[in-house]
């Protein structure tokens, strides 16, 4: 005989209900709150209604911050869709060495984020080994401003979050590309299909999901783009501050004594907003093509 | 219908949490006097910022006589780390568990003095004045509140930096160094051109501290706003504009932290840096090759002054022992003791007359710290302690802006300013 107590469900949820209230409802709901407050790490806290909002949409380092990710998801979703597919074709063969082109191409995923960018900085600074190269050859008379331009040194950074993120995706590709039948290549090489026409009428089709996920994950990574940008700029957000990605305004706003909570953690419910978007186009045009 | 409650209850207690955690409310307690008066004894904490292992010996000496000293006083020395001391000292302040003496620079103690956590040492203390330097004291005197908030423990101040070797392959004198911006400009220039832009002599932005010694006021004197959106100002930034435009500085000025300029000067690659009076002693680790040949000079105009206090946490359950402790670590002797162990000047004046400051061995480290220790008379606060670090990057940024001519320089302050005013406005 059992006996049902109307508990034992809520005994078995508990812990997890308990970790997800603490440590990821109560800090978004908190931050929500604390959108529409003044508060500081000490003081404050006084309800102040749209103005957190109010002076986000005047704040022109917003914009600058805005665009910076617009173009950076603009860029990196493609490159990093595209890039590491054909890089898990390549390396799917089994070729003698193989393993050692999979592993070197994963390689920087593995490497700090910080540490891996601060090596970029070195490469790509005036007095740097590209700038040194490209002199020795002749190819420039001054260096190129890789760092200390606005766009250069975003499209530095986009560089660098593609060369870090194209190992990781690729074996995501890899183990996708395990579930695309060798079959249906065979049968549609017997049926004359060059090898672009099957790329594209088996390989993209098999790969679609994932193709999606990843695009998700992108998307997400590029709008919240932090560490490589940070770095590359000294922490300064590049020249007057227009390389700013709009974590790192969060970040300036939100730190020491003085920090702005509350319009920092305005800003937080902007960038979830915005990276929910792309999500749900993304999810959205998934659905269609299937 | 149990469920129903429970789950109430429960979105009650997360609701009620929340809106503690946001500090929605009154966050100020009362405002009235306080007395440390009474005996010294019992327990009492005090915390320091990265002086193990280097300096435990010292601060174990220091702590022992001051329990020889009041036989009933027990100390509890907290020493934390050098990365994250903001961080952690905020955590202690929110929550309540400052100990009772705490290292604190005049820009940590300005917020805390604002939220009354910290003790007026010189209402707790009336000999105050009497035993320590002006300067120090003023550090931790703050607009818009009476009182100072810290003992001033240590000082420091800036001096300049000449790689003689490479000013003198382009036909310039270490030991006649520019007085004023013009001056160091047309060096600058001179070495540009003999060197064919292999070297430079300036590779730092101006700031704040730039601005106030060209006599630019960067607030009210009320604190309550910036007011170095000046034509001075603009007149200031226009002349690294033009020095920048005609590849005076190296181009990564824009995007480099001030640890650049260091950077550069430690490679060679830079003629002149700024940095405190034991420079040269460090430099020598870093570069044995270059550091005989620096010659070091004062500042040019006032020299910033630096200051580190110790301030006594309000709440202190052992207010007499704490303010006894702040003085005692804080007096002459063991500041002069501390003095010798490292590159720092004491804030007592009692040490004004002390030959170890005042006299060089002759050594161009020697010459550096009594540089240092005569321009402590006249060196003052440049950078108001109001300015955290999201006013000097949004300062840096837009002086960045000016010298790229990407913008106007009376722009580039105006929005410098309104953004300090606003973040000084929460």
């Amino acid at each position: 005989m059992t006996h049902r107590r109307w508990f034992t469900p809520w005994l078995l949820a508990g812990p997890a209900v308990i970790w997800l209230a603490v440590f990821n409802l109560w800090p978004a709901v908190n931050t929500v709150i604390l959108s529409f407050t003044n508060a500081k790490p000490l003081g404050g806290g006084h309800f102040t209604g749209l103005a957190n909002y109010r002076r986000a949409l005047s704040d022109d380092q917003l914009v600058d911050a805005l665009v910076n990710s617009i173009v950076y998801l603009a860029v990196c979703l493609p490159l990093l869709t595209l890039l590491p597919l054909l890089l898990a074709l390549l390396v799917e063969r089994k070729l003698p060495g193989i393993t050692f082109f999979r592993t070197a191409f994963y390689t920087p995923v593995v490497a700090s984020a910080v540490v891996v960018a601060l090596i970029w900085g070195w490469v790509l600074d005036d007095r740097g080994l590209l700038n040194g190269l490209l002199g020795q050859f002749g190819l420039t008379d001054r260096p190129v401003s890789f760092l200390t331009d606005r766009w250069l040194l975003l499209f530095s950074a986009i560089a660098l979050t593609t060369w870090k993120g194209l190992g990781y995706y690729m074996v995501i590709y890899l183990s996708a590309l395990g579930n695309v039948g060798r079959e249906l290549h065979e049968a549609a090489a017997v049926d004359g299909a060059s090898a672009l026409r099957r790329f594209w009428h088996v390989t993209i089709p098999g790969v679609r999901p994932t193709m999606l996920l990843i695009s998700v994950l992108i998307s997400v990574s590029a709008l919240r783009v932090f560490s490589e940008l940070y770095v590359l700029s000294n922490g300064t957000g590049g020249p007057g501050g227009r390389d700013m990605s709009v974590v790192m305004l969060i970040q300036m706003y939100s730190r020491g004594f003085s920090g702005h909570i509350g319009y920092a953690s305005a800003l937080s419910l902007l960038l979830f907003v915005i990276t929910i978007g792309p999500m749900l186009l993304l999810a959205r045009l998934g659905r269609k093509a299937a | 219908m149990r469920s129903t409650h429970w789950a109430r209850t429960t979105l009650a207690a997360i609701a009620a949490a929340t809106l503690a955690g946001c500090g929605l409310g009154d966050p100020n307690s009362s405002d009235g006097p306080v007395s440390a008066t009474g005996e010294v004894k019992g327990k009492v904490s005090i915390q320091t910022w990265a002086l193990k292992p280097k300096f435990t010996d010292y601060m174990d000496g220091v702590i022992d006589a001051f329990e020889k000293k009041y036989p009933g006083v027990q100390v509890e020395w907290l020493d934390q780390p050098g990365e994250g001391y903001s961080e952690k000292v905020l955590s202690q302040a929110a929550g309540g568990t400052l100990p009772d003496v705490v290292n604190l620079p005049p820009d940590f103690a300005l917020p805390l003095a604002g939220q009354s956590m910290l003790l007026d040492v010189a209402e707790a203390d009336p000999k105050l004045a009497d035993d320590y330097v002006e300067g120090g004291i003023d550090a931790y005197r703050f607009a818009g509140q009476d009182g100072a908030y810290g003992y001033p423990w240590y000082l420091n101040t800036d001096v300049n930096y000449w790689n003689s070797e490479l000013l003198g392959k382009y036909g310039l004198d270490a030991r006649k160094p520019p007085g004023d911006l013009d001056e160091l400009i047309a060096q600058a220039r001179t070495v540009k051109e003999k060197s064919g832009g292999a070297a430079y002599l300036m590779s730092r932005k101006p700031g704040l501290g730039d601005l106030a010694d060209a006599g630019v006021k960067i607030m009210a004197d009320d604190g309550k706003s910036f007011t170095f959106n000046t034509p001075e100002a603009a007149a200031v930034l226009d002349k690294y504009r033009s020095a920048f435009k005609d590849g005076l500085l190296p181009k990564d000025v824009l995007t480099e932290t001030y640890a650049g300029n260091a950077k550069l000067f430690n490679a060679g690659t830079v003629a002149w840096t700024t940095g405190g009076g034991n420079y040269i002693t460090s430099l020598a680790t870093d570069n044995p090759t270059l550091a005989p040949k620096v010659v070091p000079s004062a500042a040019m105009g006032t020299p910033p002054l630096y200051v580190q206090g110790l301030s006594v946490a309000k709440n202190s359950k052992n207010r007499a022992a704490a303010v006894a402790l702040a003085r005692w670590v804080t007096n002459a002797e063991n500041q002069a003791a501390f003095a010798r162990l490292t590159s720092i000047f004491p804030s007592t004046k009692a040490s004004a007359t002390d030959p170890f400051f005042n006299q060089s061995d002759g050594g161009n480290a020697g010459n550096a710290k009594v540089i240092a220790f005569t321009s402590l008379a006249k060196a003052r606060i440049l950078q108001p302690v109001e300015v955290n670090d999201a006013m000097k990057t949004v300062v840096n940024q837009q002086i960045a802006l000016a010298i790229s001519g990407e913008t106007g320089s009376k722009q580039a302050l105006d929005t410098a300013v309104s953004r300090c005013n606003q973040l000084l406005k929460g």
